[in-house]
């Protein structure tokens, strides 16, 4: 069963001033599925994940060719507002950096801004849909308007994965969203990623493994800028086609 | 299949060593089959019995082999190519085990068969099918030493010669029994006797596909042969 194409790239190539960072990628993301980002530091993954919500217009230096496309719309076009993008193209970062401000609204701050609610009842239900999704709400749901920053690393992040939600986004990337969280955070997320799949298409890069094996459907390897190898997770863990996929996952130097 | 080293070296050597075992299994369970089929051919009952008292150091080795896997795949999450190695060292040493209880069950055999008068020509039979068998856990223990593909399908071709021999020597009991009913006793050990070895062929055709599965991570497609034709042969009157 092939699924729908969400993310299209074609050809993409990125430079930092004279560095050549991300060589001809050509990656078919699927919808409402996870794919992981795997590969060596420097390899390219983060800054062809940043492509795909144009996160790298805020770099001077870097250029991007190529074409991406959502939906089959190239995101690079001029018509494209990056802010209208990034609203259907939401991000969660590394390290959790909810605003400091209350959780009512760091969650309530986007659908504000992009006028998704008429009033403050509808902002309510945003937020509160936003929290539960996020598998927060509970956690949270006597304390919204105490400060983001008060909760553990893992409600932190979570709290954030509930801010990317809540302007309805179509695309979720999560750039190594469990690398500070302790194991039982890091299980929470995975969870919840996990049940995010069914309403968003999700794309993670990762520095783990395991981690890429537990909750992506799809896994594309990047070596120097290029992807070495794209397919489904469970051939890329048990029977990868490339040796240099082989000797990255399986931990040997290469 | 990559043969690079692992950045964390221990990795490497865990690998090695349990890999090891399965070829210290493998020596022993060769040696327990040759030294059972010589103890029947020479009625030679002290050799048999010590074929059934070694395969209690086999058995231990595929328990050995076992919590090894399982403590490889608790600590290290193999991936890809060490994935597939510790899966096959897992069924391979299983497979050796088998193996290892046909011998002992063989040297049993053999000190009841002592007792009773030789059946003629079935010794020299018994004798080719279990050098061929021999043969084939040799070179399919080499296949998974080399990681040769070509090997382990020849490996796996050559258990139809097997199961020939066992249609042939399956016949040939059925008539020694119809000649004589005194025959009957030591025919029928002499028949599970066959039997087990043509089994044993089977854990060796086992074995060769392990090899197939860990270089290819697939395994072969088209099935065998199926040369023993007894229970359909038999069911149809055809014996």
């Amino acid at each position: 069963m092939s699924k729908d194409i969400k993310i299209s790239a074609k050809g993409v190539d990125v430079f930092y001033g004279d560095t050549h960072a991300i060589k001809n990628v050509n990656v078919d993301i699927e919808d409402k599925a996870v794919t992981a980002f795997i590969g060596p530091s420097g390899c390219g993954k983060s800054t062809f994940l940043r492509c795909i919500n144009r996160m790298n217009d805020t770099i001077d230096i870097c250029r991007v060719t190529g074409d991406i496309l959502l939906e089959n719309e190239d995101i690079y076009a001029k018509s494209v507002d990056p802010v209208q993008l990034r609203a259907r193209v939401g991000m969660v970062f590394q390290k959790p950096n909810p605003f400091p401000k209350s959780i009512y609204d760091n969650v309530a701050y986007g659908p504000t801004i992009h006028g998704l609610a008429k009033n403050k009842s509808e902002l309510d239900e945003i937020v509160e849909q936003s929290l539960r999704r996020a598998a927060i709400w509970d956690e949270v749901k006597d304390r919204l308007h105490q400060p983001g920053t008060g909760l553990s690393g893992g409600q932190q992040q979570r709290l954030c994965i509930g801010r990317a939600i809540a302007t309805a986004p179509e695309v979720l990337l999560m750039d190594e969203p469990c690398s500070a969280l302790d194991p039982i955070a890091t299980a929470q997320v995975e969870e919840l990623i996990d049940e995010l799949r069914a309403s968003y298409t999700v794309v993670i890069v990762t520095h783990s493994m395991q981690q890429a094996a537990r909750v992506s459907q799809k896994t594309a390897f990047f070596h120097l800028g290029e992807v070495v190898e794209y397919g489904d997770t469970d051939k890329i863990f048990t029977n990868p086609e490339d040796s240099r996929t082989e000797s990255y996952i399986t931990g040997r130097i290469g | 299949m990559t043969d690079k080293e692992h950045i964390v070296s221990a990795f490497d050597r865990d690998l090695a060593a349990v890999q090891t075992l399965i070829m210290k299994m493998g020596g022993m369970v060769e040696t327990a089959i040759s030294d059972a089929a010589r103890a029947l051919e020479l009625r030679d009952v002290e050799l048999a019995e010590q074929v059934r008292k070694n395969d209690k150091q086999i058995d231990a080795l595929e328990e050995q082999v076992a919590s090894e896997v399982a403590r490889i795949i608790a600590t290290r999450s193999p991936t890809a190519g060490d994935l597939r190695t510790v899966l096959t060292v897992l069924k391979i040493s299983g497979n050796l085990e088998r193996m290892g209880d046909y011998a002992k069950n063989l040297g049993k055999r053999t000190s009841v068969l002592s007792e009773m008068p030789a059946i003629n020509g079935s010794g020299g039979a018994l004798r080719r099918m279990v050098q061929l068998v021999s043969l084939m856990l040799k070179d399919a223990l080499d296949a998974y030493i080399q990681r040769d593909v070509a090997l382990a399908e020849d490996v796996r071709r050559r258990d139809g010669d097997v199961d020939q021999m066992y249609n042939a020597l399956f016949r040939e009991f059925l008539t020694h029994m119809m000649e004589d009913p005194r025959n009957i006793t030591a025919c029928m050990h002499l028949h599970f006797i066959a039997k087990n070895v043509e089994r044993m062929g089977d854990h060796v055709t086992s074995i060769s596909e392990q090899v197939i599965y860990l270089v290819t991570g697939g395994l072969p497609e088209e099935d065998r042969d199926k040369q023993d034709k007894t229970s359909i042969d038999s069911a149809l009157g055809k014996v």
